[in-house]
């Protein structure tokens, strides 16, 4: 039997870890695009201004890179470490994926990113520019082939299990790249990251507009990053919402936690804007609902309806009572794999397997399981409530926060006078961190709303960890946080000082600052007259 | 013999893009969507960038207008 405690702290060290890392890669993935698109410009245009302003935001590129690589490395040891039979149980699934992003898209990244670093002198304009793109794609190839492996985790797809080797084998690889989940969460998490890059580099431009540094760079960039923001931002909302519909069908669970919803209700279902759920009374405290909305929301009609933890219980308790034959089967066919009786019990009860295990935690023999111990196990089926509840909702405001910025920076961009709004400025300023806590918020509700699974429907969590001792976990636990914290202050400290220093002409020489186009040429010229 | 070289190289890279993308829309209708929407994001903002340098020369030079007009 497994130590929760261990497990709990797996469960943090991984959370820790995948946190940090996350911090960094939203902003790789989309600043590789916004540097092809400023890289583009001064191919078409043959205007200097934009290569020099694609090394300036390359440089600040480069350091996030080198610490995201640095900080995503462990995370895949972490599966050998201390999720051992969860590698076991699905490495043959799980495996595939990683070992593709490894081989084709990091390697393709990491190659081309030496290129786009070092190859300014070296390659002609448009060949470096087509390094740029790879660099790009390369990135977000990186992110599809951890995501198609993470969507096999919240919908487990083209895949079954093997009662014979005791675990799951890979029979359909189109389903596993192909599935809603990987599809919608890719493109999700991709397009979240254009937007964190946009969000950074129209942070920086307004910095740099507010202390009338670099203007000519700091007008451009914020011109196209607003651009590229305003796009991204209706495409995140978009998926978003295509993961909601997904995760209706795939996760129900994890829907009903988001939306706090404790009771299943009849169409059309209300929204609750603000609640604090409670686990322990299985109710909402305080609920400020809006008529209708979640209808519209998870089923696109007025008339659909999903079912919430009440109902989810209950099937939860069906298919635990329906998933211990499956069980105990599993004892007998690893004494005798060719025992038929087994097997036809196994093929019966096969797709509750997963919930079988569930009541393993409470019951070593499943088979002498008490009801008590089956309604708890059913308890665990749903995650935490107030966590997920809250943790969604940070991430729409966040969300709609920025499209709100997006749009009202498109306004005066286009106008030409975002330079002379500095309230506007310094807000935008103030918005860097926002994509971030989104981006993190994110993570938080695709991960906590997929417990208490590893694999969702076939594998607990409880079941997933390594059995290590408490004081190894804690240990490794104190030095991933302190390692982890460090990169964050190097990478803090690395970009203000870039920043602070401003671009240069790519020798390292002079700052382009043209400080007279702080004025927009017309108001320039006449007051000239 | 360039030109039919070039017409060649593009011919089979839009060959290629309607393989991709009719496979893609069969299959992979987000995965599709993500390539043309990430095309259009970078093209566009490239496009504001550029239309900014024309915005500023276009006052430039209306400014100068006046400029003459006034002497």
């Amino acid at each position: 039997m497994h130590d929760i405690t261990v497990v709990d702290l797996s469960r943090l060290q991984f959370a820790a870890t995948a946190l940090y890392h996350f911090l960094f890669v939203p902003l790789t993935l989309g600043m590789t695009f916004m540097l092809a698109a400023m890289e583009t410009v001064y191919v078409v245009t043959g205007k200097v201004i934009y290569k020099q302003i694609t090394q300036f935001w390359g440089k600040l590129f480069l350091i996030n890179f080198a610490l995201g690589v640095a900080t995503g490395l462990t995370m895949e040891f972490q599966f050998g470490t201390n999720w051992s039979f969860y590698s076991s149980f699905v490495g043959d699934i799980f495996g595939a994926p990683l070992a593709i992003e490894g081989l084709m898209a990091f390697f393709l990244e990491s190659t081309f990113v030496g290129l786009m670093v070092f190859g300014w002198h070296r390659l002609k304009p448009g060949q470096h520019l087509a390094v740029t793109y790879l660099v790009a794609l390369g990135s977000n190839l990186s992110a599809l082939w951890i995501l198609v492996a993470n969507a096999f985790m919240q919908d487990p797809v083209g895949a079954h299990f093997n009662p014979t080797t005791m675990r799951m084998e890979l029979n359909d690889f189109a389903a596993l790249i192909f599935s809603s989940d990987a599809q919608a969460k890719f493109v999700h998490t991709s397009i979240a990251g254009y937007v964190t890059a946009a969000i950074f580099v129209a942070g920086v431009s307004a910095w740099y507009m507010l202390k009338n540094r670099h203007m000519e760079l700091a007008r451009r960039s914020f011109r196209m990053s607003v651009l590229f923001g305003v796009l991204s931002t209706a495409g995140v909302i978009t998926l978003g919402d295509a993961l909601g519909f997904v995760g209706a069908e795939a996760q129900p669970t994890k829907l009903a936690a988001m939306e706090g919803l404790w009771k299943t209700e009849s169409a059309p279902m209300p929204f609750n804007l603000m609640a604090f759920p409670s686990q322990e009374n299985q109710t909402n405290y305080g609920e400020v609902k809006v008529p209708y909305v979640l209808s519209i929301l998870v089923t696109h009609s007025l008339t659909g309806t999903v079912p919430g933890v009440d109902v989810l219980e209950q099937r939860a308790e069906e298919r635990i009572r329906g998933g211990i034959p499956a069980v105990s089967s599993l004892k007998m066919l690893s004494a005798d794999p060719k025992d038929p009786v087994a097997m036809n019990q196994f093929t019966t009860h096969q797709k509750d397997l997963g919930y079988g295990f569930l009541v393993k935690r409470y019951a070593d023999d499943v088979t002498t399981a008490t009801d008590e111990q089956i309604a708890q196990a059913a308890k665990d089926s749903i995650p935490h409530v107030a966590t997920m509840f809250w943790s969604f909702r940070v991430m729409v405001l966040l969300g709609l926060g920025m499209l709100a910025f997006f749009v009202l920076g498109l306004i005066y961009t286009l106008r030409n006078t975002v330079q002379y709004k500095r309230t506007f400025l310094k807000f935008a300023v103030w918005m860097i961190p926002a994509p971030f806590l989104a981006c993190e918020a994110g993570w938080l509700v695709a991960e906590i709303g997929r417990q208490p699974w590893t694999v969702y429907g076939l594998l607990p969590t409880w079941m997933s960890a390594s059995t290590h001792s408490v004081g190894y976990m804690v240990f490794s636990l104190i030095g991933f946080v302190a390692v982890y914290t460090v990169f964050i202050v190097i990478e803090m400290y690395l970009m203000v000082r870039a920043i602070r220093k401003g671009p240069d002409d790519g020798n390292g020489a002079a700052e382009l600052d043209v400080g007279d186009l702080s004025l927009p040429a017309s108001r320039k010229t006449l007051a000239e007259a | 013999m360039k030109t039919f070289i070039q017409f060649s190289i593009f011919m089979l890279i839009a060959g290629l893009a309607i393989v991709l993308a009719i496979i893609l829309g069969d299959r992979g209708a987000w995965y599709f969507a993500w390539l043309v929407g990430t095309v259009m994001i970078v093209l566009i903002a490239a496009v504001g960038g550029a239309l900014l340098d024309a915005q500023d020369e276009r006052a430039a030079a209306l400014a100068l207008e006046r400029k003459d007009g006034k002497h």
